[in-house]
């Protein structure tokens, strides 16, 4: 993994490294890096297999970060592939064509949380949500609780005790002297 | 048809023998990874019941409910969560916020049922398949959603203290203050344990977010000082903390010192916006300390006309006489009590009731009367030589010291006993310069002193001798006294007792000092009633009072440290706001 990472740092622009475990480690790019860099872990070092795709929602630096997982059978070694992307209009360029299978998860990330992959074939139609009429419900602005109350019905029968009221009722109730 | 099409079938016949990729029923052969977040347990014995998971759920799929066979005491609201399963999203911020890591979650993620009703359940209420199951999730050791650790205070190092009388903790600034208050969960566990049941999880939120007159005022509804308790005060409220559990409890004391400290006493007024009417009603209070301070307050902000004869030159009370600067600045207390007597509060100082006017006059001259005269009169140690020059009462010493009397304490001084007077005592007598041994019967677990003076004193190089029987004190030829002491064997008293110390028979040890400071415990003195009110007694010494304080005689009531078992300011000032609401009742209503 080491002499590995020397070639890409030679080749790429590597911005951070995070390693997790002997056998993975986490790589950030630049947006504009992620596809000639993931051709190449692909194509020249055998990171044959597109494990998956994430998606975090860093709301408080106004980002998106995108981690593409591809494993590497003969090292059995994985890498992260990380890039942030911005929150505001977030697109991202589409990796369908270097793995076809990449179209469900990026029409899965289109609808959670609203990063469009333009060319990816059926980007935009639901994946889970039919008839989602929210912001993608995994963003961290969206608010699960108000969805929840409008959506569901509470089940009936359901009854909660404040702790310090009812140690007060239990423990120091209010009482008169006769 | 080509090749291949022949020899295919067989080929699976050769796979038939290997080893399936696919998964056979049942499926509950296939266990949940060891970390997987499923169905919730919950051991109930650790549990607390603060129901800080109840608030931190996303989707309020958690509900605090009473569980057969669980009490609710102090400390434990007797609540514990149910989980509604049908909106439970599975994200474990319940396990990862618990302040007792009684939450956590098995690896179990199958159970079918055709009731929807049951997947609403109490996680170890109800017996599960999954109650004993090692795996799932658990917090981390490392993570923490709240800090674990309290903001640090900043204290005069040991060595520094017994140099002066300067006020030893240094308070939190305004952000120390905000980051502590942050780290609070607002569960309100410690409400109930405050004698005085203060809205702590009020105020503090007043703290983080900066409203400081909102949270002085919020103070003031229960505790008309804070200045003096966010100091002095045995925080019971910190020992029930929920944080307590797995880290440090927040410093509540020192949050309401905080609020305290950032008002002026000049705007107090302001800030607290009272606004008095007076119901001619006029109402006597026999001692100004903490007890009849309190009383007082909230008596005049009822509209009573309030007078308190204080045998003292200062009010106070055992706050001021009892306590040392280095802990209780007297301006600091002075600004509490200003306040009060503020409001239109008579006061006569240097009066002693029995004395510069008798009790019948009182008893007389006003519509009810609050005893709340504390104990002062030091028990005797009941051993030989006690009368010798030199042998002197922990009281006596810091009373002398407050009212900045000269103390000669020597070079050497033992001083007898474990409570907080023999502490303060013991570590005043370090401030002075002297070498202090200080002897208690007991073990330093049993010292009835807060945990923290004891610490303190042990920092300040006070030496400790337990299980020490006091045998005799007497005269050496050096005009010096020669403490002489037995040691004891603890001797267990069965469960609910704690042991008692025996004596050692026949072999005697003894240390020469200048000075002995008894500080064994204090009773009341009642001279001041007349006879005739023996009715008031239970027996000698011990006062009537009922859990409203009244008396026997429907126009006395009584407070403080003769009214309560836990002898400590807040309790006294938690007395003193139970007998104002009932003096108020009973004269509204039977118009005595």
């Amino acid at each position: 993994m080491k002499e590995l990472l020397q070639r890409l740092s030679d080749r790429f622009s590597l911005k951070e490294i995070t390693y997790q475990r002997d056998n993975l480690i986490f790589i950030t790019v630049e947006k504009s890096n992620v596809i000639p860099f993931i051709t190449h872990l692909k194509q020249h070092e055998n990171f044959s297999h597109l494990v998956m795709i994430g998606a975090v929602d860093y709301i408080e630096n106004g980002t998106f970060q995108l981690t593409y997982l591809l494993h590497n059978y003969s090292l059995h070694a994985d890498i992260g592939v990380r890039v942030h992307v911005q929150r505001e209009n977030p697109v991202m360029e589409s990796i369908h064509t270097i793995w076809a299978q990449a179209r469900t998860y990026q029409r899965e990330i289109r609808e959670m949380f609203g990063i469009d992959f333009p060319g990816s074939p059926d980007v935009d139609k639901p994946f889970l949500l039919e008839g989602w009429q929210n912001i993608p419900p995994m963003r961290k602005d969206f608010d699960t609780l108000k969805y929840s109350q409008e959506t569901y019905f509470p089940r009936s029968g359901r009854k909660h005790y404040d702790p310090q009221n009812y140690m007060k009722q239990k423990l120091y109730p209010d009482k008169e002297p006769e | 048809m080509k090749l291949k099409d022949w020899i295919s079938p067989f080929y699976v016949w050769k796979r038939a023998f290997e080893k399936p990729f696919t998964v056979p029923k049942p499926l509950d052969e296939r266990p949940g990874s060891s970390r997987y977040r499923g169905f919730h347990k919950n051991d109930l014995e650790k549990c607390i019941g603060c129901g800080t998971c109840s608030s931190i759920c996303q989707n309020h799929a958690i509900d605090m409910v009473p569980v057969e066979g669980i009490e609710t005491t102090k400390g434990d609201s007797g609540l514990r969560p149910r989980i509604d399963y049908g909106r439970c999203c599975w994200c474990a911020l319940c396990v990862d916020i618990c302040p007792t890591t009684s939450l956590s979650m098995s690896n179990e993620y199958l159970w079918i049922d055709t009731d929807a009703e049951v997947f609403r359940f109490i996680p170890g209420a109800e017996n599960k398949p999954w109650d004993n199951v090692q795996e799932g999730y658990t917090r981390e050791e490392s993570y923490h959603i709240v800090d674990p650790e309290r903001v640090t205070m900043e204290m005069l190092p040991p060595d520094e203290r017994v140099k002066s009388f300067l006020e030893m903790v240094k308070g939190y600034s305004r952000e120390q203050a905000q980051k502590e208050a942050d780290r609070c969960i607002q569960c309100g566990i410690c409400t109930a344990t405050c004698p005085a049941h203060m809205d702590i999880p009020g105020y503090i939120k007043a703290v983080r977010e900066n409203n400081i007159k909102d949270g002085l005022k919020l103070m003031y509804e229960t505790n008309p000082m804070p200045a003096m308790c966010g100091r002095v005060c045995t925080h019971q409220c910190e020992d029930v903390c929920a944080l307590g559990h797995s880290g440090d409890p927040i410093s509540i004391r020192w949050l309401k010192r905080y609020l305290a400290d950032q008002v002026e006493l000049d705007d107090y007024a302001k800030a607290m916006l009272v606004a008095i009417d007076s119901n001619g009603k006029h109402v006597a209070i026999i001692g100004a300390g903490p007890g009849g301070l309190s009383a007082a307050y909230y008596l005049r902000l009822l509209g009573y006309d309030i007078t308190i004869y204080e045998a003292k030159d200062y009010a106070g009370g055992m706050t001021r006489y009892g306590i040392p600067e280095y802990r209780l600045p007297y301006d600091q207390l002075d600004k509490d009590i200003s306040y009060i007597l503020s409001l239109g509060i008579n006061i006569q100082y240097n009066t002693r009731v029995g004395e510069d006017i008798t009790f019948e006059q009182v008893y007389t001259s006003f519509d009810a009367v609050l005893i709340s005269v504390g104990l002062l009169t030091p028990y005797k140690m009941e051993i030989p030589g006690e009368e010798l020059p030199g042998n002197i009462s922990g009281l006596e010493v810091l009373d002398m010291v407050t009212r900045g009397e000269k103390v000669y304490f020597g070079n050497r001084v033992a001083v007898i006993g474990g409570g907080n007077v023999a502490m303060d005592a013991a570590r005043t007598a370090r401030t002075f310069g002297a070498d202090v041994t200080l002897l208690y019967r007991r073990r330093i677990e049993d010292m009835p002193a807060d945990e923290e003076e004891i610490i303190d004193a042990e920092h300040e190089k006070v030496e400790f001798i337990t299980q020490a029987i006091p045998l005799r004190i007497e005269q050496t030829e050096d005009n010096k006294l020669r403490f002489i002491f037995g040691l004891a064997e603890m001797v267990d008293q069965g469960d609910e007792k704690r042991p008692r110390p025996v004596l050692i028979e026949g072999k005697e040890h003894s240390i020469d000092v200048d000075m002995v400071i008894s500080a064994i415990g204090q009773g009341a003195d009642f001279s001041f009633l007349p006879m005739h009110y023996e009715a008031l007694f239970s027996r000698r010494n011990q006062l009537k009072i009922d859990e409203f304080c009244r008396t026997n005689d429907p126009k006395i009531f009584a407070a403080g440290d003769i009214a309560n078992k836990t002898k400590d300011a807040i309790s006294a000032i938690a007395d003193g706001h139970r007998a104002a609401k009932t003096i108020d009742h009973m004269l509204q209503k039977e118009g005595i």
